[in-house]
């Protein structure tokens, strides 16, 4: 743990940071949205979807914004020798860098659920307890993903720019914006199935096969919303709550169903909620492990 | 224990098409205060760099207190106090806060208080960092340095940025550390502040070592007068090699 020291001064300058609280309240703003679908769906469990809200736009672009500059900004600025010249290892330094931000952004996260606990509790009384620190507890360790991914890739870049550009258009606006439009587009081009595409015969309906409900739920985005609607019990989907709730309550004649169990006769093991988990597991390590594989190699400035 | 704090052997660092450093040999014993003199891009701190590992050597080895600083880096940089070139401080963090990060990671329990008033900065210990001159950071990275009374210190440039009381602090402090038995390996392009405190001078240009010895050995070698400033020997030396360089591309 020779790393703690670091962790601790990391964790230090995120809470003492405006923008770390700036951003709670933003979470607050963005997860409190009122819903007569959604209260009807989960009742007041409603106050732990509210977490959900704010945790499918909004959590990972201001994670991703408060710690993509973390390695990279001291690498230009020069403080990062200050760390690599004393006994710590590369890894201590990748290492304490994400347990320190990983806590710190954890924390003002934490703040954000626990305002809407307290609030939905008085609007709506009291909801399950259980589910409600599960949430938590998987929106946490979203918090841990994306800080591990921001760090692997501020760790690779050497120019402040790439960084930016990498996060953005690499990583935020594929994975998190458009991943939806992106499998929608592969798909159709792989199975020649559009979108509820009018043709000559009519409204054409798209049902998607299981490999569409994978690759959906593979970014780590729609791995957390997986995990939080499996929690919240409404139904095996990458989408928001509200929408699964649409589906099964007001089932549409239009399109194919976005969630396993009615969409799939007979879904596959790898469809499960559970999978989520090793989904975000693997966005944890994978990233930030070929980070390592290149930051420990060669030249670290 | 090694009785050499720094052992580099044909020590190479390429960059792209660009030699930085060029088979660079070169011993301090562990008692020994170094100068290590170069114009500006000789390569003082890419050699300086690959002793902290902060970079690796292309080609030779370098061995510092008797280990690898690539293999066993922790280790090393557990036993050396290390004031950076080109380095920022945390801007948001006080002085005492940064003493106690670099005394929490070494684990030792030195007195930020102590340490600063070493280098003359008591009365800013809780000032932001980001509100220091450049004079005072250097003095707070000297403070650094300091912690966990090292074996081996090394500093890149220590006069950088430093007002008159600030060189003569520098000076003092590295004397006391000598009086310790603290090996001190020093770069510099300010001359006459290291025929002051040096055993041994190294001058680099363009990479290589192309003179090394006590002050009275490098004036000896050129034929210099017995009060030859280093300065004159500094010019004799990397003229030459200015001079054989250019005669060689010729």
């Amino acid at each position: 743990m020779r790393w703690f020291p670091l962790a601790r001064k990391e964790f230090r300058g995120i809470v003492r940071y405006k923008g770390t609280w700036l951003f709670t309240l933003l979470l607050v703003y963005f997860g409190y949205q009122p819903s007569y679908v959604g209260y009807q769906g989960v009742g007041s469990d409603i106050t732990i979807a509210y977490i959900q809200n704010f945790a499918t736009l909004l959590l990972p672009l201001g994670v991703l914004l408060l710690s993509y500059r973390s390695i990279i900004k001291e690498r230009r600025s020069g403080s990062l020798k200050i760390p690599l010249g004393l006994p710590l290892t590369r890894t201590d330094v990748l290492l304490g860098k994400i347990a320190g931000r990983t806590v710190g952004l954890g924390a003002s996260v934490l703040v954000a659920c626990l305002a809407l606990g307290g609030y939905g509790l008085v609007r709506y009384g009291l909801f399950s307890p259980l589910r409600f620190v599960a949430v938590v507890l998987t929106t946490l360790l979203y918090v841990l993903v994306l800080v591990s991914i921001a760090t692997a890739i501020s760790a690779v870049t050497r120019r402040a720019i790439t960084a930016t550009v990498g996060v953005f258009a690499g990583l935020y606006l594929p994975l998190f914006a458009f991943w939806r439009s992106i499998v929608h587009w592969v798909n159709g081009m792989v199975t020649g199935a559009g979108a509820n595409t009018a043709t000559g015969g009519g409204v054409q309906t798209f049902a998607p096969g299981e490999s569409y409900f994978l690759l959906l739920r593979l970014a780590p985005g729609n791995a957390y919303t997986v995990l939080t609607n499996w929690t919240l019990g409404v139904g095996n989907a990458a989408r928001g709550y509200i929408g699964v709730i649409q589906q099964t309550q007001f089932a549409s004649g239009m399109g194919g169903s976005t969630i396993v169990e009615t969409a799939l006769q007979d879904p596959p093991v790898y469809l499960h909620e559970a999978i989520g988990l090793l989904v975000l597991a693997l966005w944890a390590v994978v990233p930030i492990g070929l980070a390592w594989l290149r930051f420990t190699r060669g030249d670290v400035l | 224990m090694s009785d050499n704090s720094i052992e580099l052997r044909g020590v190479t660092k390429r960059f792209d098409n660009t030699v930085a450093v060029d088979d660079l040999s070169l011993t301090v014993k562990d008692d020994e205060t170094y100068g290590f003199l170069g114009p500006n891009g000789a390569g003082k701190s890419t050699t300086i760099s690959m002793l902290l590992d902060y970079q690796r050597p292309t080609e030779g080895t370098a061995r510092v207190l008797g280990q690898d600083p690539q293999t066993d880096g922790a280790e090393v940089r557990a036993k050396i106090g290390n004031l950076p070139d080109q380095y920022s401080t945390y801007n948001k963090l006080s002085a005492r806060r940064h003493l106690q990060f670099v005394i929490d990671t070494k684990g030792v329990d030195d007195d930020p208080e102590r340490l600063l008033e070493r280098v003359g900065l008591t009365d800013v210990i809780n000032e932001p960092a980001g509100t220091f001159s450049q004079g005072m950071k250097q003095r707070l990275a000297l403070a650094m340095a300091l912690v966990g009374e090292p074996e081996l210190l090394i500093l890149d440039e220590p006069f950088t940025g430093l007002d008159p009381h600030g060189v003569r602090t520098v000076r003092d402090i590295v004397q006391a550390e000598r009086e310790r038995d603290t090996a001190v390996f020093f770069s510099s392009h300010i001359l006459g502040q290291v025929e002051l405190v040096c055993d041994r001078i190294g001058i680099l240009h363009n990479g290589r070592l192309i003179a090394e010895g006590t002050l009275d050995e490098l004036r000896a070698n050129i034929d210099a007068d017995e009060d030859a400033s280093i300065e004159d020997i500094f010019v004799a030396y990397t003229h030459d090699s200015v001079r054989a360089t250019t005669e060689g591309v010729r």
